[in-house]
This record gives C-alpha cells, structure tokens and sequence, in this order.
C-alpha cells in the first residue's frame, strides 16, 4: 500500500550526479535529523530536524525544505529516464533518513522504477528498519565503533539498535555494504577495525565493508549552523586505512 | 614522459625559445610600394620574405623541428592604404581569414610538389585568366618558399650532424611523408608557416583521421613501437606550444589550435581508432595548453573511450570537449551540407562547426545581445502597456534586427588574398581561386549570447508582474533604472524566479523562445551576401563580459540591471550556462535544460559548460561516472559539452601566490589559458563559474 502522497518531509539538499552515493549516476536526497551526533559529523546541518539558518560569510543560507512525498518523487521521475539508463537511481541520505521513515517509504511508493539505496547509521526501532527495507533495492549501513562506550562517548547514542539492525539487514536479501568512517585514533583503531571485521565475519551472509578515511573539510561547516567543533583526535595523522585485517576474517574491503 | 621531453616542455613553459627570435620582422612594404605590387602579390611576397627571414633552430635532441623566429607579421600596405582595402567594405577582425580549418589529410597525403603539379595544370588550363594566373602563380610561389625554408631546415641540420632530421626534411613536406614522424614533420611546417602571413586560429581539424595511415603504417610494419610513437605526438604537442604567445588572441592562450577525434567517417562509419585513443593518452601526460582537444560522441560511444576522455577531464586543462553527431549532423544537413561533408566536420577554433578544407565560413561575426533584446522589449513594453505576448512579440523583433545588423555588416566583408591558405585547402588550386572568393561552405555564423540571463529575466517578469502581480510594471521599470537602488524588495521578487538550468519548463520555456526567434530571424535572411546562410549558434565567447561592461569591439550597447534581479556591471551566463550565482540542481537539471534547444535550427556550435569539483575524479570508478555522464549528455539530444574540473581553493590561492601556481591551466572559453596570465576579470568569472561537486 502505498504511503500518502500528502505526507511531508524535511529535505536538506538534493544532490544530482552523487559519484560517491552508489552504483551508477544517482541523486542524493538528504533527510533533515539525525539521533546521533557523531563528533567528526561533516553534515552539521543535517542534524536538526528542523529548517535551519546558516550564516556564513558568503550571506546566510536556508536550509531544510518541507516537501511533499509527491512532490519530491515528480522530482525525482524528471530524472528517472537518465538514472535508470546510467545504471543508478535514488540515494535517501542525511541526517538518518530512518527518522523520515514513513516519508521516504511514502516517496519511494511513488518512484518510477527507480532503483533505490538507503544511505544509513542503522539507528532506528526495528519495525522501521525492516519496513523501509522491504523497499530498498540496496544499503548502505554505516558502522563506527563496536565497543558501545566509545560509540556512546563520540556519537552521543548507544550502539545495540544499529547491531540489531545489522543483524536484520544480514539476514535480508537485500544489497548492502558496510561502510566505516575512518577517524584517526578514534574508528581506525586495529581493536575497533578487528571487532567490525568480526562483527561482519558472524553472519549469516558476509558484508562487503567500504572504509572511508576521515575528510579535514569536516569542520567547515560547524560555524555556519553555530555549533562548536571540536575534534578529539588528531586531524592532520592520517587515517588507518588497513584492510589486511578484514582479509583475515575473508570479508572483502576497500578504501574509497 | 620522456626526461627529454620533459626538459624541453620545461624550456617551453618558461619560454626561452624566445632568445632565439629576431629583434623585427623583415622590411615589405618598402619593395611592395617599389614595385607596385598588386594585394596578391603583396601577400605572396610577404609569405615569402617571412619564410626567407626565419633562421632554423634545431635544439640538440629535437626530432620534430621547426621554431619561429621572426618575431611579427610586418605590413604590406601603409596604415592609410590598408585601410582604404576595405573602403565600402568590412574587414573581418584583424583582416586575413582566420577561424577555419585547412585540408591537412589531402596536402599531407599529395606533398607540396603534388600541390605544385595542380597548380600549375590548373594555371594551363586557365592560362587566359590573369586573375587565376596571378593566384596560382602566387601559390607555386608560396610552396617554392616553404619547400626551400625546409631545405634551409636540412642544411642546417646536416652541418650540425644531425642526419636523422636532415633525411626527415629532405622529403617532406615536399613529398608524402613515409613515416609517422614524416608527416608529423610535415604537419609542423604546414600548419605552423600559415601564421606566417597574418593568418591566426588555424584549426588542426581531424587529426586521427588523417595521421591514422602514418601511424598504422609504422606499427604494423614493425618500424615504430606505441611508446616510440607516443614520445613523437608528445613533441609535437609541445612544439604546438612553442610559438603561441606570438598567435594572436584575446587572451593568451586563445589561439585556435583546436583538434577534432573520433565520430565518423566521410563514409559513415565509426571513425575511432587507435590514433583517437593515443591523442587523449599523450594529452593527458603533455598537459599544456596546445592542442584543445575536442572529441565527437553519439549516444553509442564506447564506455571504454568515454573513461578514457574522462582522465582527460581529471587533468583540469578543460578539455576534451564533446560533440554530438546525433544533433550536429543533422543540423548541418539542415543548413545545406552534403552528407558526407557534414560528416566530415570538426571545430574551427573554439566551438564552432566547419568542414575542413572546404568551409570558408565566417564562424563568429558576432553576437545578438539577448539581454539586450529583452530588457528594451521590457522597458518599452511596460511603458506602452503592453501584455506579456506583447513583450514576447517586441523580443522576438529586437532579435531580428539585431541579427539583420550584424549580417548587414558582414554583407560586404572584404578578405584578403590568401594564396598560401588557398594550397592547402581542398579544391582553391583545382578551381583557381583564392580562398578568399570563398570555398564550398561560405556560411556565417552568429551567436546569441547572455541567453540564461535574459531567459531568466522574461520567466520573471510573465510570473512576478503579469501573472502574479506582485511587482507592478512600474516599479520594475524604476527598479531598473535605478539599478535596483531602493527597490530591494523587487529585486529579491524578480530574482526568486525559476532559472534556465534547473529543468524548470517555464524558465526553459522562455530560453527555447529566444533561439527560436533567433533561428528564425536566421532563416529569414536565405543569402548572406557570400553565397551563404546564417547559423545560429549558442557560445558567447567574451561577450559574457563585453555585453555586461561595453566594449568597443561591439555595437551593442552595455546592458544595465536585468529583471533576473542582476545588477548593473555583473557578467552575464557564458554560452550555454545557468546565469552567474544561479543555486543550480546539479548536471543532470543543467543538461536537461538545454536539451531542450532545437539543435537542428541553432547549429553554429557553443558549449553547455558544467563544472565539476575535482573531488569527483577520485577514483575509476568516479571516471566511469564521468564517462556515463557525456553519454547522457548524448543521449538527451545536447549538442556541445565543456566538462571541466575546478579546484576553488586552488584558483584563490592562485590569485595570491601566482608564483606558486605558474602551470595552473584553466578553460575559459573555447581555449584554455594559463590563469596567472588571464586578466583578473576573467579570474574572477573562473572562480564564480557554476560548481557541481559531487
Ligand atoms: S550519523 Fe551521520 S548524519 Fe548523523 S551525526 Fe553521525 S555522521 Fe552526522
């Protein structure tokens, strides 16, 4: 059944020709709110969930639009004939978009054959993440930290509903990777690297895990939506980019 | 690259082939006026006397020689005199023909004794024509004069013990090269010696295609290896460097050595090849910024091929940029090209569609100012209270007469003799004329320029004034006046409108409507005084400025504020671009946009430009992307692609530290250009241009 088409939503960017956001040429849709607050987060503006102000020297910016489910998919459909032709489709991005759930499975019922790729941190309730599941064609499931203290010192959130959810997304036949942002001294860790790599050894089906080294433009923007960044680790060492570790657990990684 | 070619790129970059050149050009005039010399004969000897003065630099490891030395075109006319040339005329720029594309595959392919031979059966067959005689007999005079500066080349090679290029120059570019190195030799002579006369932006045309016999020839025979053959097209790339800052432009780097690849051939068949391939690979290892390279695409092209071009992209040097045969075959056919010609066709200088060897086309005469047309049809719209349909219909006449003014101009275009270009185009000698009695294609081509501006501005003014009414007619006409001093609150209405570049259908609406008044105020002129049509095009050249600041290279006047909301003095769109400061969706919403164009009318050529963060060329399969990206581009039915990578940060840092940036390439228009050495206006506009990132 398809979700209501008056249902709204709080978007903060649209982004065409996503190279980074999956296969093929994709827009990115990026869902306003997020329940983490991770301290290397380079979408500050994503966190709120409301329509926000930014102020920077180049002028102040809104951002944050409330759309319609329907108006977003017409959107999106104009596109439609060049994203399925290039082997994409749609990214649902953030922000979580699982705290949009019920908006995103409201577009996502109105696509045009659109294949469609959640982009997401896992924390949702369970009955949420499995119904926009059922919806995706693929996942992109974003694991920080294994051990829940550090998870909860650095991103604000325990960490047992994203593995729940890890666990329902393992046992799914839906498309996924792993993907590990690599903060130095924070994720990199070969404690925390050996824990994910195991972590996805465990199941039912193995994961393909993406490591993302840590970007120094992060930090850009805190300013602009008047928050305070600040890294506790060392920005300029370079980030841990070891895949040998996952090898060994015979789980298939890549630096991108 | 080669250590070798690396030191001699360095010793390009830094210019010290300059050392080697005369302090002034030889004395002309002085015999021309003695003998009372006719304009042929005047230009006959100057290509002569040019080719007599150069001294031949060979550099101890050169293999492809040939650097000029003479340091100037010197007259052939007094100041008065020349002038009095073009009495009851016009000259077109400078005055000798530019902008077009020689026959290089045809004079490499029959050396300059084959060409010799026609000219002198021609000159038998019309021996009672002085007029033919006098050209032809120039023309037997230009090829004497080249052969002999050749012959100079060998001598002094021979002395120096370089036998290697000695026996290169003994046979071309006299006689068909027999070699991939020959005929890259020769290429160097003939296309390097039409500067030599006063002849600027004198394209490469399809260089795969015709170096493509060279090169196989070698390879299959075992006599050259890739890598070999790869180390000979970098040289010549380099050496394409050596004397540019001597070509006339309007900024270094602006000198039309543009090269076509791919698409098809004269027979229709797929014309990719491993020359095509091995361009974009020497590119990319050369990065300088001769040649420009453009590449033909159709919604078929190779992925593979594509990716390829798309590591191209990576290098920031703003090309390849793409065609589409899908639409620009078409519309040559529908302007009156035979289909294997249209076939055939490559870029003249930047952007603009021409058949080498056969086109004497005019490409660029001009501009019709769009924002100008539309800002007085809304100012005189509003004051006669007319309806919106009623400033429809005043654009669409302002455009008309604009184009009929610039034609006008042109009605009478006077071009000098060009016995020496006339050799090597396809049939000047065959016919015994000069090339400046024109050749098969006699088209001119004029662009609309500051298109997304003044689309802009009439999606505004139909949705805020007349639909909406929230800006009264009145007000807006102060507003624009005053340059929106005091109006502030209009100004924030009208520039809050839907913009050409989003895939908006009423802001594209509006863009459709001007080249559509364009094509058709085209049309409506069937012969352009030269026994040609008028293409419309879609570049802008400089005129994103121009039109925007004045210049006296325009009739237009400077158009103040616009009803998009722009201020008075900002630069307008360039080419095929949403207008400056536009939030733009991204590069789908941009293509999609000016898909909308109807090609087949408005086929002169000028770029969509689109921008991308280099952040998006991070890995293969980023390039991929890319490449999926211009095929889309194809697919959509766009006609002209300029895909380029910018760095922001890079170019501020550049404006601040200049020394530190010295081989920053960026593209401007149609050409590329080292930044530190571009005026900082068009700095500026580089760094404002649209970014999508990724
Ligand atoms: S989960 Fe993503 S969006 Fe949310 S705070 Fe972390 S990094 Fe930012």
């Amino acid at each position: 059944m398809a979700g209501p088409a008056d249902q709204t939503g709080i978007v903060f960017d649209i982004k065409e020709f996503a190279v980074f956001d999956g296969p093929g040429i994709r827009t990115t849709v990026f869902l306003k709110g997020c329940p983490l607050r991770c301290a290397w987060c380079h979408n500050p503006e994503g966190i709120s969930p409301e329509p926000e102000v930014l102020h920077s020297p180049a002028g102040d910016r809104r951002v944050g639009e409330r759309l319609t489910a329907a108006a977003l998919a017409a959107r999106l459909n104009r596109q439609g004939g060049i994203l399925r032709d290039a082997g994409g489709g749609v990214s649902f991005s953030g922000g979580e978009p699982l705290l949009q759930a019920e908006f995103v499975e409201a577009v996502i019922d109105r696509l045009d054959r659109l294949h469609v790729l959640l982009d997401t941190s896992g924390y949702a309730d369970e009955t949420r993440f499995r119904r926009l599941l059922a919806k995706v064609d693929m996942v992109f499931f974003d694991l920080k930290l294994m051990d829940p203290d550090l998870h909860e010192r650095y991103t604000g959130c325990r960490n047992e509903p994203i593995l729940r959810n890890l666990q329902i997304l393992s046992q799914s036949e839906c498309a996924a990777v792993v993907r590990v942002p690599l903060v130095p001294g924070v994720t990199d860790t070969a404690a925390n690297l050996e824990a994910i790599a195991r972590a996805c050894h465990s199941f039912r089906r193995p994961f393909r895990v993406d490591l993302l080294p840590y970007n120094r433009a992060a930090g850009g923007k805190y300013g602009a939506c008047g928050r305070r960044f600040s890294p506790g680790w060392d920005e300029s060492r370079p980030a841990n980019a070891d895949t040998t570790v996952f090898a060994r657990f015979g789980i298939e990684a890549r630096v991108v | 690259m080669v250590r070798r070619l690396e030191a001699m790129r360095e010793a390009v970059r830094e210019r010290r082939q300059a050392a080697e050149r005369q302090s002034a050009p030889p004395d002309v005039l002085a015999e021309c006026e003695r003998e009372g010399l006719s304009w042929m004969q005047r230009v006959c000897r100057l290509f002569v006397r040019q080719c007599e003065a150069e001294r031949p630099v060979i550099a101890p490891d050169q293999q492809i020689v040939f650097t000029r030395t003479v340091p100037a075109v010197p007259a052939i006319y007094s100041d008065e005199a020349w002038r009095q040339r073009f009495a009851g005329g016009k000259a077109h720029e400078l005055g000798p023909i530019s902008n077009i594309c020689a026959d290089w595959g045809l004079v490499l392919a029959a050396g300059l004794n084959g060409r010799r031979r026609v000219a002198l059966l021609t000159r038998e067959r019309r021996s009672r024509d002085p007029e033919a005689v006098e050209f032809l007999d120039g023309a037997v005079a230009c090829i004497d004069a080249l052969m002999a500066l050749a012959g100079r080349y060998a001598d002094e090679a021979e002395r120096i013990g370089r036998d290697d290029v000695a026996a290169v120059l003994r046979r071309v570019p006299a006689e068909p090269p027999r070699s991939f190195r020959e005929a890259l030799q020769a290429l160097r002579f003939l296309h390097a010696s039409v500067w030599l006369c006063g002849h600027y932006h004198v394209g490469l045309g399809r260089f795969d295609q015709y170096m493509m016999p060279y090169l196989e020839r070698d390879l299959t025979a075992g006599r050259l290896t890739v890598a070999a053959a790869e180390e000979l097209l970098a040289e010549f790339f380099i050496a394409l460097n050596r004397d540019s800052d001597l070509y006339p432009g309007v900024q270094q780097g602006d000198n039309g050595q543009s090269l076509m690849l791919g698409g098809l051939t004269r027979a229709g068949r797929c014309a990719v090849n491993e020359m095509t391939r091995m361009v974009l690979r020497v590119a990319c290892d050369v990065t300088m910024i001769d040649p420009k390279i453009n590449l033909r695409v159709d919604r078929d092209t190779d992925l593979g091929l594509l990716e390829f071009a798309a590591s191209l992209t990576r290098r920031g040097l703003g090309f390849p940029q793409y065609s589409n045969d899908d639409v620009v075959i078409p519309g040559l056919l529908a302007h009156g090209y035979s289909i294997e010609d249209a076939r055939d066709y490559t870029v003249a200088a930047c952007w603009e569609y021409i058949i080498p060897g056969r086109g004497m086309e005019i490409v660029n005469i001009g501009a019709v100012s769009f924002p100008a047309a539309v800002d007085s049809a809304i100012r005189q719209g509003i004051e006669a209270g007319d309806s919106f349909d009623g400033i429809l219909a005043r654009t669409r006449a302002n455009i008309r007469q604009q184009t009929r003014d610039r034609v006008a101009d042109y009605r009478h275009v006077i071009l000098p003799p060009a016995p020496w270009y006339s050799v090597l185009m396809t049939d000047c000698i065959e016919r015994g004329r000069d090339l400046s009695c024109g050749a098969r294609y006699n088209n001119v081509g004029i662009h609309g320029a500051g298109s997304a501006n003044a689309a802009d501005a009439l999606v505004a003014v139909k949705r805020f004034v007349f639909d909406e009414a929230r800006v009264q007619p009145r007000i807006l006409a102060a507003a624009l006046a005053y340059d929106w001093r005091g109006y502030e609150e209009a100004r924030e209405t009208m520039a809050a409108g839907p913009r050409v570049g989003n895939n908006d259908d009423d802001a594209d609406a509006m863009l459709r409507f001007l080249f559509d008044a364009f094509a058709e105020a085209c049309e409506g002129i069937p012969d352009n005084g030269r026994g040609g049509r008028v293409r419309p095009g879609t570049g802008s050249a400089m005129y994103y400025v121009w039109l925007a600041r004045g210049h006296d290279g325009m009739r237009e006047p400077a158009v103040g504020a616009t009803a998009d909301g722009r201020h008075q003095g900002e630069f307008f769109s360039s080419s095929l671009a949403p207008s400056p400061g536009t939030r733009s969706r991204g590069p789908l919403s941009v293509l999609q946009s000016f898909a909308k164009l109807d090609y087949r009318r408005v086929c002169n050529g000028g770029p969509i430009t689109l921008e991308l963060s280099d952040a998006v060329f991070r890995d293969q399969e980023a390039l991929a992307k890319v490449a999926m990206l211009v095929r889309q581009f194809a697919r959509l039915g766009c006609q002209q692609l300029q895909l380029n990578t910018l760095n922001v940060a890079t170019l501020r840092d550049a404006r601040v530290h200049p020394e530190a940036h010295r081989n920053l390439i960026v593209r401007v228009w149609g050409w590329s250009g080292y930044f530190c050495e571009l005026a900082p206006e068009y700095q500026d506009h580089v760094i404002s241009r649209h970014m999508h990132e990724f």
